[in-house]
């Protein structure tokens, strides 16, 4: 039997005056996939990471469904256990790697510190595992970038330096929200790359956040579309671009460039489509009020 | 006899001081930033400006107006050497090579509403900067009249760099510079201002060079494009016979770096 490392059930998550930011969302991840997010900006593929982890918005709350990492219920945890647990499981590839990195401490205390408060590791075994991952994503010289501070490293290797950061514990789940997004085309593909292998060498799930259909293709196995906090489709990767089922997908995919078709890419999602959508959303959200109220 | 072309560029170079292996006494260093560029861009073409970070596209593209100053070389404006050119001088030209950023949060001032950020510098040029002018302008890039009374904060990124569009287009220029202006836009946002980028440039006749280091962007937008690898132009003629047969090991990495929408096993070890 599989256990499942992430679980996600018919979660719905509100602002204070209920508008729904996402609304009856359904995932799962099976150990070493890597699970694509893909949407527009605002279509909440950050908030379901979010919700996993436990750092939604204040104010934002999860108000119906659940969220089993490795098939624990958080929902049912008190909030400091919860919080052990997900820092324990998991770990976020942030989209900015220069917020993520504490601007006063030098690279090794934030990779090493971790290591020992969460995992317990001792600062022997901690240190050796940062230096052997900062190898891992090709780091030269590592002694020195862990006696680094983060100003004085380019945005590449600061991706580089917290992926070797979230795979040094081998977690059960990654979610990495864009990690690609702010970078080069040529250092976008080295950071995949690296996700790749490392995911495969540590068995880690992944669930990658992106806007990009070209990088979903090439980074993951199962797909989930989101519009407006909704999924529009959630199947294997390789089914989405042999022919998509929905509409939205299509046209997600017409939007990136492609080389088959020049002058099928970069055309935008069709004003009408997303008028439908919308307006079936409303519908729901008509509904929605109508039973909650 | 040939047309004097729009931008005439030759033997360009131009280095900045490298303060961080500057010694105690005496000057600091230089780092040569582009090293001898020649190149012409012609007039109502789009031309593509490539390279990877630190390939000096950028730094190319702020001598083209004039935010930075070459150390030799020159830069032909429609027939004039503007490479030498003081401010006092450059004032007439300043209203015709415009400049659309990046980051529209950060060059949009946040405390202006939007018909002031777009009417400012038609003021400044004399050119009236009135509501109906900003307005019209805002109409002309594909937003409602009504955002005129909204703040940058208040729009998404698409709309954001609309509106550096529109301040740029307002003042009626002949030549637009875009400095990575879709990098940070979702594929849909992106498609949506490449378009309009593309339909404004034919409708009001411009020229435009267009900074991307994303060849796909490039080749969907462009008709030349200029491919910078250090400082050094590697690549350079029309986007179809760049992409069809490219004559750098550069280009072709860089175009073996775009993710396609198709399933391809071997992409990552290509």
């Amino acid at each position: 039997m599989t256990r499942t490392v992430l679980d996600i059930m018919n979660l719905t998550v509100n602002l204070p005056n209920r508008t729904r930011i996402l609304r009856d969302v359904s995932l799962s991840l099976e150990p070493g996939e890597v699970r694509a997010l893909v949407g527009e900006s605002g279509a909440g593929k950050s908030m379901i990471g979010k919700a996993v982890l436990g750092i939604l918005p204040p104010k934002v709350r999860i108000s119906e469904g659940e969220i089993l990492l490795d098939n624990e219920h958080l929902g049912a945890m008190t909030p400091v256990t919860r919080r052990n647990t997900v820092a324990r499981m998991s770990a976020l590839i942030p989209q900015d790697p220069l917020t993520a990195l504490n601007p006063l401490r030098k690279i090794g205390p934030q990779i090493v510190d971790p290591l020992r408060r969460i995992h317990g590791w001792s600062a022997d075994k901690a240190r050796a595992r940062a230096l052997e991952l900062l190898d891992r994503v090709h780091i030269r010289a590592p002694e020195r970038v862990m006696a680094s501070y983060p100003h004085e490293l380019s945005g590449g290797m600061r991706q580089r330096i917290l992926i070797a950061a979230a795979f040094a514990p081998s977690p059960r789940l990654i979610v990495a929200d864009e990690p690609t997004t702010a970078l080069d085309v040529t250092v976008q593909k080295e950071i995949l790359k690296l996700i790749r292998e490392l995911q495969r060498e540590t068995g880690t799930a992944v669930l990658f956040v992106t806007h990009d259909m070209g990088v979903v293709a090439k980074i993951s196995q199962k797909v989930t579309v989101l519009f407006a906090g909704k999924v529009m489709e959630d199947a294997p990767t390789e089914q989405v671009f042999s022919g998509a089922a929905h509409p939205y997908t299509r046209a997600l995919i017409n939007a990136t460039p492609s080389s088959a078709d020049p002058s099928r890419s970069f055309t935008p999602v069709p004003a009408q489509l997303v008028a439908d959508l919308h307006r079936e959303i409303a519908q729901d959200d008509h509904l929605y009020m109508t039973v909650t109220s | 006899m040939t047309a004097t072309p729009f931008f005439s560029v030759r033997n360009l170079h131009l280095s900045f001081a490298d303060r961080a292996h500057k010694p105690l006494f005496g000057p600091a260093p230089r780092i040569e930033v582009l090293k001898g560029l020649d190149l012409d861009i012609g007039e109502g073409r789009i031309t593509g400006i490539v390279g990877e970070s630190g390939s000096g596209k950028s730094t190319l593209g702020r001598v083209l107006v004039r935010l930075l100053d070459p150390d030799s070389g020159n830069v032909m404006f429609k027939g004039q050497d503007i490479a030498g050119l003081d401010e006092e001088a450059l004032r007439p030209l300043r209203r015709d090579l415009q400049m659309i950023f990046q980051d529209p949060m950060s060059s949009l001032n946040p405390r202006h509403k939007v018909w002031r950020i777009i009417a400012q510098p038609m003021k400044r040029y004399g050119l009236g900067g009135t509501r109906e002018q900003a307005t019209e302008a805002l109409v002309r890039v594909g937003l409602p009249a009504e955002f005129g009374d909204r703040f940058p904060h208040q729009l998404s990124g698409g709309q954001r760099q609309r509106v550096g569009i529109a301040r740029a287009i307002a003042v009626g220029p002949s030549f637009i510079l875009a400095d990575e202006i879709v990098s940070g836009l979702d594929v849909s946002s992106q498609a949506h201002v490449l378009m309009l980028l593309s339909k404004l440039a034919k409708e009001m006749g411009l020229t435009v060079a267009f900074i991307s280091h994303d060849l796909s962007v490039i080749r969907h937008l462009c008709d030349d494009v200029i491919v910078l690898d250090h400082g050094v132009i590697v690549d350079n003629g029309p986007v179809e016979q760049v992409f069809d047969d490219p004559q750098s090991d550069v280009t072709r990495k860089l175009l073996a770096a775009i993710p396609l929408p198709e399933m391809d096993d071997t992409w990552f070890e290509r």
